[in-house]
């Protein structure tokens, strides 16, 4: 399986890497702010990713709108359920033993995947809107993919813009820093915690309906998605939110690279090993950042 | 050969020094006191020294046996025992069984053992009963036997003073003095300073990480860099 | 206490006759959901051994199912084995899958294991898939036929049956007791002298081999395996709402929680086919929330009983 690397290859890799990259940052931006506020490890955020996939094809086969454009809605419905998920379920384990927020979010996943697979059926969904690439200068842009980019990095960069400027944010990141010093200084955390909550889920449900188009939909998509965002998280740094991006980015390249050697099958392997290996050598990941 | 020697023990949390070059040497059968203001480094000290976190540089030597970078669980076993500030019971062990459980060797003779450090401190009705319903008292001093079932040959003791009552103090503090004079090495941290005064031969003390005085207690109390970390200028 | 001691054995007897009994005049069916429910106990009391004890979350420990599964099933097919000695062999295989794992991962704090350990199923899945000229890729692999459904239920009875004795023989042990301090409070432990690094491996090992025997009998019986069919994340749910139902951390919990979950599943799937997955998600929230020391954990502690419970 010797291949010899050609410029044009490592090109494509590159692009390919950061266009999947966007999406996978933005996505575990989400869990690494449930994980940096509430110090709860969210097993049912890949699910929400999945969510957000079968909002997107829904409002599509119901509107025959843009599927892009309704992006916003879909956010907005999942940023509802995540509330809602917050508000009855999980507030009630922040604080608790890791152990209890585990296996609350681990019921919580198992619960919503069968509840999707009894609604929908496990039958693939596509969202055939938009097909093929542009091919500028010798490499391969797949168009479904790079409008995902960029809705992902725009996304990505309204969400860190939030987070630096406006008090929310800061209260957020205050949260997230110390919940005693918050508290003091007048910070409704519970509500804090709402809107963290509602937040992830809505950046997961925006990398769902973005997947919607380029992949197919079934109620199983998402598990791989909490894998893997839990790998960039360790990449990044657990609790260092710049650190998402940075860990997305280069998931994706990885990614990309050990597919061009190995089959696809030993690319999920490859995530897998990665994972262990960081979490042996780095715990705090590459970037430095807060220990479990 | 001296018990415990620590040797310029440096640890940062993210460019703030919490121990900074701190060297000192125990020698066997003599009880230690390290004292200073709240967050000069005492109990990050002893977690370097028992293990329980890494040290940035510097070594610690016990008996002569080099044990930094050594697990946590290899240093108690080597003879290290300590207590925490805040107490660590194992709250769903009953009381006996926090006592058995970090005891090797046949268990029969360990239910034995176990039972007499009970007594000892007057709690052996309470052997069955959960770690986690016994009282704030009761729990410090289970965790203070259960550091002498491993027979250590250093105990480092992190505020036993704490949130006890007069009485039970002087209970605690007469059965350190046994223990010194069984030839054990004591180290203690301690707020109170009548325990320290009391007790310890020599005192060393740590301001912003740093060891700014050692000796014995009424010449600390006088020394004014002593008093300037403890009040002020 | 002898009195009630002696009752709760001679109990026991009972039960254990009736089963051994049970096949000479027992319908097809019955025999094989009792099987079935000796798997489960099986299962759930291994799961219970390292998450129960430890407080170590396994997600992924349907892995060691898969790997007995086709451990087995590839002796007895092109080695020839006789299933007997294939089942010992896929616990074999599942306790040094759980050494190859377990190293690496048990070093890690708690939660950065759960995560490890969640993606390690579908990493076997893609490994088996890989491997096509040995394990038959996804077409899966059939065993020659072979009716032992009464001889498999008598092992993994007995299977059962040791993974209960073993938990008991654990949690009346210092070996259990320290296994229960790395639940409580690990650093202490540490500071305590207690290796918790071997002892959790330890207990991961153990729990390892029921899940890898039980697999080798499970294919032997069902005569043809699948990634799809032995790797499923559906084993570990049931797994682990089992014992969280049941009482985690006890003895007869894991036994409460396989028989009573196997009754409602059996019962919601009469009637409403693929919903119990859906239910045992439920229920695992409901009792993460309102119920976290399960039936028996909850007894315990009400009326006082015995941590062999």
């Amino acid at each position: 399986m010797a291949v010899a690397l050609t410029p044009a290859m490592l090109g494509q890799v590159v692009v390919s890497g950061l266009l999947a990259g966007a999406l996978y940052a933005m996505v575990a931006l989400g869990l690494a702010l449930i994980f940096g506020v509430m110090r709860v490890i969210n097993i049912a955020h890949g699910p929400m990713v999945m969510l957000g996939a079968y909002g997107t094809y829904f409002l599509w086969q119901a509107t025959g709108v843009n599927p892009f454009l309704t992006l916003p809605v879909t956010m907005a419905a999942l940023f509802v359920v995540g509330l809602a998920l917050q508000r009855a379920l999980v507030f009630r384990v922040v604080g608790a033993p890791e152990l209890s927020s585990l296996l609350l979010t681990f019921g919580i996943s198992i619960a919503l995947v069968n509840l999707v697979q009894l609604a929908f059926t496990s039958n693939l969904r596509t969202v055939e809107y938009l097909t093929g690439s542009w091919i500028i200068g010798g490499l391969a842009l797949s168009k479904p993919r790079f409008i995902a980019f960029l809705f992902a990095a725009g996304v990505t960069a309204l969400a860190f813009a939030f987070l630096k400027f406006t008090r929310l944010g800061k209260a957020i990141r205050a949260t997230s820093q110390s919940r005693e010093v918050a508290l003091v200084c007048g910070i409704n955390v519970a509500r804090i915690h709402l809107l963290t909550f509602g937040l992830a889920s809505a950046l997961a449900a925006s990398g769902g309906a973005l997947l919607a188009v380029i992949v197919a939909i079934q109620p199983e998509m998402g598990s791989v998605w909490t894998f893997k965002s839990f790998l960039v998280i360790v990449l990044g740094g657990a609790g260092n939110y710049p650190g998402a991006l940075l860990g997305g980015l280069l998931l994706g390249l990885i990614e990309q690279l050990a597919s061009l050697f190995l089959t696809t099958q030993l690319s999920e392997v490859v995530a897998y090993v990665l994972l262990v290996l960081v979490l042996l050598v780095r715990p705090t990941g590459l970037l430095g950042g807060r220990s479990a | 050969m001296s018990m415990l020697t620590v040797e310029d023990v440096s640890r940062s949390f993210g460019g703030v020094a919490a121990v900074h070059r701190v060297s000192f040497a125990l020698e066997p059968g003599r009880i230690y006191g390290l004292i200073g203001p709240n967050g000069s480094g005492k109990t990050t000290l002893f977690n370097c020294i028992t293990g329980l976190e890494r040290m940035d540089s510097g070594h610690v030597r016990f008996k002569d046996q080099r044990i930094d970078g050594l697990k946590a669980s290899r240093i108690a076993q080597l003879g290290i025992g300590r207590t925490f500030q805040v107490i660590r019971v194992f709250p769903e062990l009953t009381a006996l069984e926090n006592l058995l459980v970090v005891t090797r060797g046949p268990r029969a003779e360990a239910e034995r053992r176990g039972r007499q450090m009970l007594e000892f401190v007057k709690l052996e009705r309470l052997a069955g009963e959960y770690a986690g319903n016994l009282s704030y008292g009761q729990q410090k001093l289970v965790e203070f036997v259960r550091v002498l079932m491993t027979d250590p040959a250093l105990i480092l003791l992190d505020e036993p003073a704490a949130g006890v009552n007069r009485t039970l103090l002087n209970d605690l503090l007469a059965a350190v003095s046994r223990l010194r004079d069984e030839g054990r090495t004591i180290l203690l941290v301690e707020h109170d300073m009548k325990v320290v005064m009391g007790l310890c031969e020599t005192v060393f003390v740590l301001d912003h990480g740093e060891k700014i005085a050692e000796g014995p207690p009424g010449l600390i109390q006088a020394d004014e860099r002593v008093i300037e970390a403890y009040f002020g200028r | 206490m002898t009195g009630a001691r002696g009752a709760v054995l001679a109990a026991l007897a009972l039960v254990a006759a009736a089963l051994c009994v049970y096949p000479v005049f027992g319908t097809g069916y019955g025999i094989r959901a009792t099987l079935q429910v000796f798997m489960w106990i099986a299962l759930a009391g291994s799961w219970n051994l390292i998450s129960g004890l430890t407080g170590y979350v396994s997600f992924g420990h349907v892995a060691f199912f898969g790997i007995g599964a086709y451990a087995g099933a590839i002796l007895i097919t092109t080695a020839g084995w006789s299933w007997p000695l294939a089942a010992l062999a896929g616990g074999v295989a599942a306790c040094v899958l759980a050494l190859l794992i377990g190293y690496p991962c048990l070093r890690l704090k708690g939660p950065y294991f759960a995560i490890a350990m969640l993606g390690l199923n579908e990493v076997l899945r893609a490994l088996v898939s890989y491997f096509e000229g040995l394990t038959g890729g996804g077409s899966g692999l059939s065993l020659p036929t072979l009716d032992a459904s009464t001889p498999i239920y008598y092992v993994m009875g007995a299977l059962a049956a040791a993974v209960t004795a073993m938990t008991y023989l654990i949690i009346t042990s210092r070996f259990g007791l320290r296994l229960m301090t790395i639940r409580e409070d690990e650093i202490a432990a540490e500071a305590m002298g207690i290796d918790t690094f071997r002892h959790k491996l330890g207990a991961f090992l153990l729990s390892a081999a029921g899940p890898g025997i039980a697999g080798a009998l499970t294919a032997r019986d069902q005569g043809y395996i699948e990634p799809i069919s032995v790797f499923p994340l559906a084993v570990t749910v049931t797994m682990i709402v089992m014992v969280l139902f049941g009482g985690k951390g006890t003895v007869w919990g894991p036994v409460l929680g396989a028989v009573a979950l196997f009754v409602i599943q059996e019962i919601v799937w009469a009637r409403y086919p693929y919903v119990h997955p859906l239910l045992f998600g439920a229920i695992i929230v409901v009792v993460v929330l309102a119920m976290p020391r399960g039936v028996l954990g909850l007894l315990q502690l009400r009326y006082r009983l015995p941590r062999t419970i």
